[in-house]
C-alpha cells in the first residue's frame, strides 16, 4: 500500500470512466450513498488501527496519542488508501451498470458458470433468479411511486411525522406497503403462470437467441487488463499496490 | 367564460430523471386552462404526457421554471401552500386505483382520507356512505367487506369512492376505467356524469378510448409528445380526423362513419360524437328520401 500506487490506480479508473463516455458527474453522484459507510470507516481505521500497521517504506511515527486512541501516520495511510481503494472499487462497478446492459450482464455471467453444470451448478437457474430479481428492483421502485402518489391524493402525509407518534407512523407506512406487497406478490403469480403456459424449462439444450462473442475489443480489454495485473503484481516492490 | 379558471397551466415543461444518461423529456412546454365546473377530456397516445401533466395538478409534481401552476390562483411552486388542501380540493384517481387499497375492510379503506383531514367518526360515517353511493357501492352490505375479497371491478369502485370521501372540487380520472367490464363502465361513466351535471363536480378525463371521452366531456386537449397539439369543443377536435391519425388516434367508431358518409357524398349536418347524436343523425338522412324501404320499416319500430 502506498499513496504513489493509489494515484496511478485511481487516474487509471478516471481515464477508464473519460473512455466509457459516460458522464463524470453521473459517476460522483454514485458515490453519494457510499460516503457514510467511507466515512466511518475511516473514523475507526483513524482510532483503532494506531500500531496494528505500519505504512511502506516508512519509519513509524505517532502523530497523536489519548488513552486507548493512537494515531501514526500508519493508520492516517490506512484511512486514505482505504478510501481511495473504496472510491476506485464504486467507480468501477458503476462504469460497469452504466455501459452495459443488464441483459448483457446475465448473459456474461451464464456463460461463465457453464463450465460448471458439469460439477451441477445450475448456471442457467442462477441467472435466471439473478435476472428476475434485478428486474423486479426497478418494477417495484416504480409501483411504490404510484402508491405513494395515489395515497398522497388521498391525503396521506408522505413527510415525516414526530418520533415519538410510532403507532400512527407505522400506520402510514401500512398504507404504502401492503398494496405493495400485494402487488409484489400478483407479479410473481403473473411470472409463474407466464413461463408455464410457454412451456418454460430452464437449462441444458436450451438455445439463446443473444449470443456473445469475443470482439476486437473485448481481446484488447482483456489483454490490457492482464497486463496492467502483471504490472501491479511485478512493481510490488516498488510501490506496492 | 370569464372567470379566472380554476387551474391554469402555463408552458409546463418536465423531465423525468433529470440529469442522469436515462432523462426523459415528458412535457415541452404545455398551456392548459381547466374552469370550474366544465368536463373535459385529455387524449393522445401513451407517452405523450398526460399523466404527467395530470399530475401537476395536484401537487404531486411541482413545476419548474419557468412552468406555471395555477390552482385557485395558488402556485404549486411555492413550497410553503396547503397543499393537503389542495390534494382535497382536486382528487385524483389512478389507472388501476385497485392498487391503493390497503385496509382490511372496504369501509375503513374509504375512511382513509376523510380520517387524514382530521374528520370525527360521525361525519367520517357520512362521507363514506356519501361516497359508497355514488360510486354503486351498497354501504350496509359493503362497508365490512374484505378489501381483498372484492372483484377487481369492486375495488376500482371502492378506490374511486375513496377519493371521493375528500368531497373534491375537481376529479381528475387517469384512465381510471381501463379494465373495467363494459357494463361497469357505462354505470361508472353515468354516475360521473350525474356527478358532473347535479353536483357540478369538474372532470378531468384522461383516456384513450375516444367514445369514452365523446360521451363525457364538453372540451378536449390533445397531446402528443410532451404538447397540446389540438384542443376545442369535443366536436371541433372530432371533425378533424386526419389531423387526428398523425398524432396517433382514432375518431369515435360514430364518427368515423359520419366521415365516411360526407365521403360518399350523403351529407351529415352535424358531425356526431356521441352514439345517440349519430342514430338521431342517420335517422334525419333516411326520412329525407322517403323512396328508401328502410325508412317505414324503422318508422315503425320508433
Amino acid at each position: 500500500m502506498s499513496y504513489v500506487a493509489n494515484a496511478i490506480l485511481l487516474l487509471v479508473t478516471l481515464g477508464l470512466v473519460l473512455l466509457s463516455g459516460v458522464s463524470l458527474k453521473y459517476i460522483f453522484f454514485g458515490l453519494k450513498p457510499a460516503l457514510p459507510l467511507i466515512i466511518v470507516l475511516a473514523i475507526l481505521q483513524l482510532l483503532f488501527y494506531g500500531d496494528a500497521f505500519t505504512p511502506h517504506g516508512m519509519a513509524s511515527r505517532t502523530y497523536f496519542r489519548w488513552g486507548w486512541i493512537h494515531i501514526t501516520n500508519g493508520s492516517v495511510q490506512l484511512v486514505i488508501v482505504s478510501a481511495a481503494r473504496f472510491v476506485e472499487l464504486l467507480f468501477l462497478t458503476s462504469l460497469l451498470t452504466n455501459t452495459t446492459t443488464l441483459t448483457d450482464i446475465t448473459h456474461g455471467i451464464e456463460d461463465m458458470l457453464k463450465p460448471f453444470s458439469r460439477f451441477g451448478v445450475p448456471a442457467n437457474e442462477l441467472a435466471l433468479v439473478g435476472t428476475i430479481s434485478l428486474r423486479f428492483v426497478p418494477l417495484l421502485g416504480e409501483q411504490l411511486e404510484t402508491i405513494m402518489k395515489a395515497q398522497a391524493s388521498r391525503g396521506a402525509n408522505v413527510a415525516h411525522k414526530s418520533k415519538l407518534e410510532f403507532v400512527s407512523r407505522a400506520r402510514q407506512v401500512a398504507a404504502f406497503i401492503v398494496p405493495l406487497f400485494v402487488d409484489a406478490f400478483r407479479r410473481g403469480e403473473d411470472l409463474i403462470l407466464a413461463m408455464q403456459a410457454r412451456c418454460y424449462v430452464g437449462g441444458r439444450g436450451r438455445s439463446s437467441f443473444v449470443r456473445l462473442r469475443f470482439q476486437r475489443m473485448d481481446y484488447l480489454a482483456y489483454g490490457v487488463g492482464l497486463v496492467f495485473s502483471v504490472l501491479m503484481l511485478g512493481l510490488q516492490s516498488y510501490f506496492p499496490f | 367564460m370569464s372567470e379566472a379558471p380554476f387551474i391554469q397551466i402555463n408552458d409546463l415543461h418536465h423531465v423525468y430523471l433529470r440529469d442522469t444518461p436515462l432523462e426523459i423529456t415528458a412535457l415541452k412546454g404545455v398551456d392548459m386552462e381547466i374552469h370550474m365546473g366544465e368536463s373535459v377530456g385529455i387524449i393522445g397516445r401513451t407517452g405523450s404526457g398526460k399523466s404527467t401533466v395530470v399530475q401537476h395538478f395536484n401537487g404531486l409534481i411541482r413545476p419548474r421554471e419557468p412552468g406555471k401552476v395555477l390552482v385557485d390562483g395558488e402556485d404549486m411552486s411555492d413550497p410553503k401552500i396547503d397543499i393537503k388542501r389542495v390534494r382535497q380540493r382536486v382528487g385524483l384517481v389512478f389507472q388501476s386505483p385497485q392498487q391503493q387499497l390497503f385496509e382490511k375492510l372496504v369501509g375503513d379503506d374509504i375512511a382513509y382520507g376523510p380520517k387524514r383531514l382530521g374528520m370525527v367518526q360521525a361525519d367520517r360515517r357520512e362521507r363514506v356512505k356519501w361516497a359508497m353511493e355514488m360510486v354503486g357501492l351498497d354501504f350496509e352490505r359493503f362497508k365490512d367487506r374484505f378489501t381483498f375479497s372484492l372483484s377487481g371491478g369492486e375495488m376500482r369502485k371502492t378506490a374511486l369512492a375513496g377519493v371521493l370521501a375528500l368531497r373534491p372540487e375537481v376529479l381528475i380520472l387517469d384512465e381510471s376505467t381501463t379494465g373495467v367490464d363494459p357494463r361497469g363502465r357505462k354505470e361508472l361513466m353515468a354516475r360521473l356524469l350525474a356527478l358532473h351535471k347535479e353536483h357540478g363536480l369538474t372532470l378531468v378525463f384522461v383516456s384513450p378510448n375516444m367514445e369514452e371521452v365523446a360521451e363525457l366531456v364538453e372540451r378536449v386537449y390533445v397531446m402528443d409528445d410532451g404538447r397540446v397539439v389540438m384542443s376545442g369543443t369535443t366536436r371541433e377536435v372530432f371533425s378533424q380526423p386526419e389531423e387526428l391519425f398523425q398524432h396517433g388516434l382514432n375518431v369515435p367508431q360514430v364518427t368515423q362513419v359520419a366521415h365516411d358518409l360526407r365521403a360518399r357524398g350523403i351529407g351529415v349536418e352535424r358531425v356526431p360524437v356521441t352514439v345517440d347524436e349519430g342514430v338521431e343523425e342517420i335517422w334525419k338522412i333516411l326520412s329525407s328520401c322517403e323512396t328508401s324501404p328502410l325508412v317505414s320499416t324503422y318508422q315503425a319500430t320508433r
